[in-house]
């Protein structure tokens, strides 16, 4: 996959010595900046409004893309009058664990499936990928049910059993190409060397997936900080609320709209997914795209 | 030999034990539900009560429920309608990323934002945008002097479907850009060329050359992205909760509200269970696109 993008960026000169400068603005870099002002402004607009005092948010007069005043008021209330740090914590704890539960599963599914090739692992193979089609919107309904037989409703073991049914296939998916991508012959060496699997699956196999694991993790991490519908079913107390449930439905009071409040919640919940995705680009689109290319 | 020994020269023994943790987690999380689903549909279970077989009731009530018509013409309605633009509008970005541009790693990882972020916080963002009385998108409209009144965007049955429709857009199109881009970057640049030779216009190029070359990834991407905004929760959930009047209310919001909100969870999985086959539709789908795919690398003809 990123052999495939380094060579890209050569090839795709191609024929561009044919277009001209006034022309290659026009028909690119003009529908290239729309794209991109409408894809950024909701965050644009999102950052501007947090730190907007209430009279200039609530005022038809002046220009609304600019603050006079700034504050942080709205951040303050956020921090110390609510439980937005209560919900961050939850959700690092719960993302993390989740995301680290699934990949030990996946590791083990994916070279089971790809290397060790038990009788009917392609039909597990295929049931993963089927897996990877099922929708929580289908699933939450008995989950829910599920969830409170077993006594886990309301609590955080809710969230990071239930989180790995949609992360483990994909993650699952996104490491049998990787695998397959290592030479059988480096593991029939270390066999004939005298290893045994966990030492091949350790030593030889999991160091040169390193990216995959990169790729598969950062994109679970996202996948479960991003969650929304089995934590608004699944938990009820606001100390166990995720971020994106808790801005939703406690941050809102009545008919009054805290706006300010509201914009500057969706904003420090969207930071540090932002943040960790800046780092790891080119991991987590290889994830993406590798999760449909297979 | 001793146990340990033969368990790891057995395939079989060892595909198992390593196959277990994820099967545990995904049988009793997943299949599990699922099946429980098809059942729960099939039964009168409330929240706190075990529900007894009342066989296709559910589905007969729903059938005539004007509220479940309308949710499901609505889930078409906004399936389609956001797939398509989505398309469209993606391709082109994507051609556009795979032009030769300046910044273009720059251009790739901003344009992912929109999926990145948590979609119940950006939805948030939109429900404000969308604001009856401080909408920046009315308040410019009015400056250009295109409109005299504020639009009520989530107040009117039209202007609701159309508006979350354009959420869901803006969230969708990076994935679909750059699951598409990697698709076009393994496109030879020497097929441009030679078209290119025979006098083929730009736009022969994209209708000869691209789109064929691009079918099959395309087939899996909307597939994908289909079946996501088939069964979209979040953004309704968030912006609209359904309203007004129901007008914004797809199949997972309601049933949601029947279920959890309103307790009657047999309703509830009747009506997810109801968007099993349009998923089946769209997975059938999928599969024939990457068989054709396969098939066009030189893999077997099946």
């Amino acid at each position: 996959m990123s052999a495939n993008n380094a060579s890209s960026s050569t090839d795709t000169v191609g024929m561009s010595y044919l277009d001209t400068p006034s022309r290659k603005f026009v028909t690119i870099y003009l529908p290239l900046i729309v794209f991109l002002i409408v894809l950024l402004f909701p965050f644009y607009w999102m950052a501007i409004t947090s730190v907007k005092p209430d009279n200039e948010l609530l005022s038809r007069t002046g220009n609304p893309f600019w603050v006079i005043a700034p504050t942080i008021a709205h951040f303050k209330k956020l921090l110390f009058n609510t439980s937005y740090p209560a919900w961050m914590w939850n959700t690092v704890l719960v993302s993390v664990v989740a995301t680290f539960v699934s990949l030990v599963c996946s590791v083990f599914a994916a070279y089971a499936i790809e290397r060790l090739r038990f009788k009917g692992s392609k039909q597990v193979g295929l049931s993963i990928f089927l897996a990877y089609l099922v929708p929580p919107s289908i699933l939450f309904i008995p989950l829910a049910a599920i969830v409170y037989q077993l006594g886990l409703f309301d609590t955080r073991w809710a969230l990071i059993l239930t989180y790995p049914t949609f992360l483990i296939p994909f993650s699952t998916w996104l490491l049998m190409g990787y695998f397959r991508s290592i030479p059988y012959e480096l593991e029939e060496c270390a066999l004939i060397d005298g290893a045994n699997r966990w030492q091949i699956l350790t030593k030889i196999v999991l160091p040169l997936a390193v990216p995959g694991l990169i790729s598969a993790g950062i994109f679970a991490f996202t996948l479960s900080w991003n969650e929304f519908i089995y934590a608004l079913t699944f938990v009820s107390s606001s100390e166990v609320k995720t971020v994106p449930v808790g801005v939703v439905t406690e941050l809102v009071e009545g008919d009054v709209y805290h706006w300010g409040a509201l914009m500057a919640g969706a904003l420090l919940g969207s930071l540090p997914v932002a943040f960790i995705y800046s780092f790891f680009v080119e991991y987590y689109v290889s994830g993406l795209t590798g999760s449909v290319k297979e | 030999m001793n146990f340990l020994e033969r368990l790891q020269n057995n395939r079989n023994a060892l595909g198992l034990l390593f196959m277990l943790p994820a099967a545990v987690l995904l049988l009793l999380f997943l299949t599990y539900p699922l099946g429980l689903g098809f059942w729960l549909g099939f039964t009168d279970a409330k929240v706190g009560r075990d529900g007894v077989w009342i066989g296709l009731e559910n589905y007969q009530y729903l059938w005539g429920d004007a509220v479940t018509r309308l949710a499901l013409f609505n889930t078409l309605f906004y399936t389609f309608v956001a797939s398509v633009i989505k398309f469209g509008l993606g391709l082109w970005l994507a051609m556009l990323l795979n032009r030769n541009i300046r910044f273009k790693t720059f251009f790739r990882a901003v344009i992912l934002l929109p999926y990145i972020v948590p979609t119940a916080l950006s939805a948030i963002a939109f429900w404000w945008i969308y604001d009856a009385q401080f909408s920046i998108i009315s308040w410019m409209l009015v400056k250009m002097g295109l409109i005299d009144k504020y639009i009520d965007f989530l107040g009117e049955p039209w202007n609701a479907r159309l508006s979350v429709i354009a959420a869901n857009i803006w969230r969708g199109i990076p994935f679909v850009a750059i699951t598409l881009l990697a698709g076009l970057q393994t496109i030879s640049p020497s097929y441009y060329e030679a078209s290119a030779i025979d006098g083929a216009s730009r736009w022969q190029q994209f209708r000869y050359v691209t789109l064929p070359l691009l079918t099959p990834i395309i087939a899996v991407v909307m597939t994908f992205s289909v079946l996501f905004t088939f069964t979209d929760f979040q953004l309704i959930y968030v912006i609209t909760r359904g309203g007004p009047l129901n007008a914004t209310h797809l199949m997972a919001t309601l049933s949601f509200q029947r279920a959890i909100s309103g307790g009657a969870l047999g309703e509830g999985a009747a009506i997810s269970i109801a968007m099993v086959p349009f998923l089946l539709a769209a997975i059938m789908f999928s599969y024939y696109g990457l068989q054709r795919r396969a098939w066009q690398q030189g893999g077997a003809d099946k």
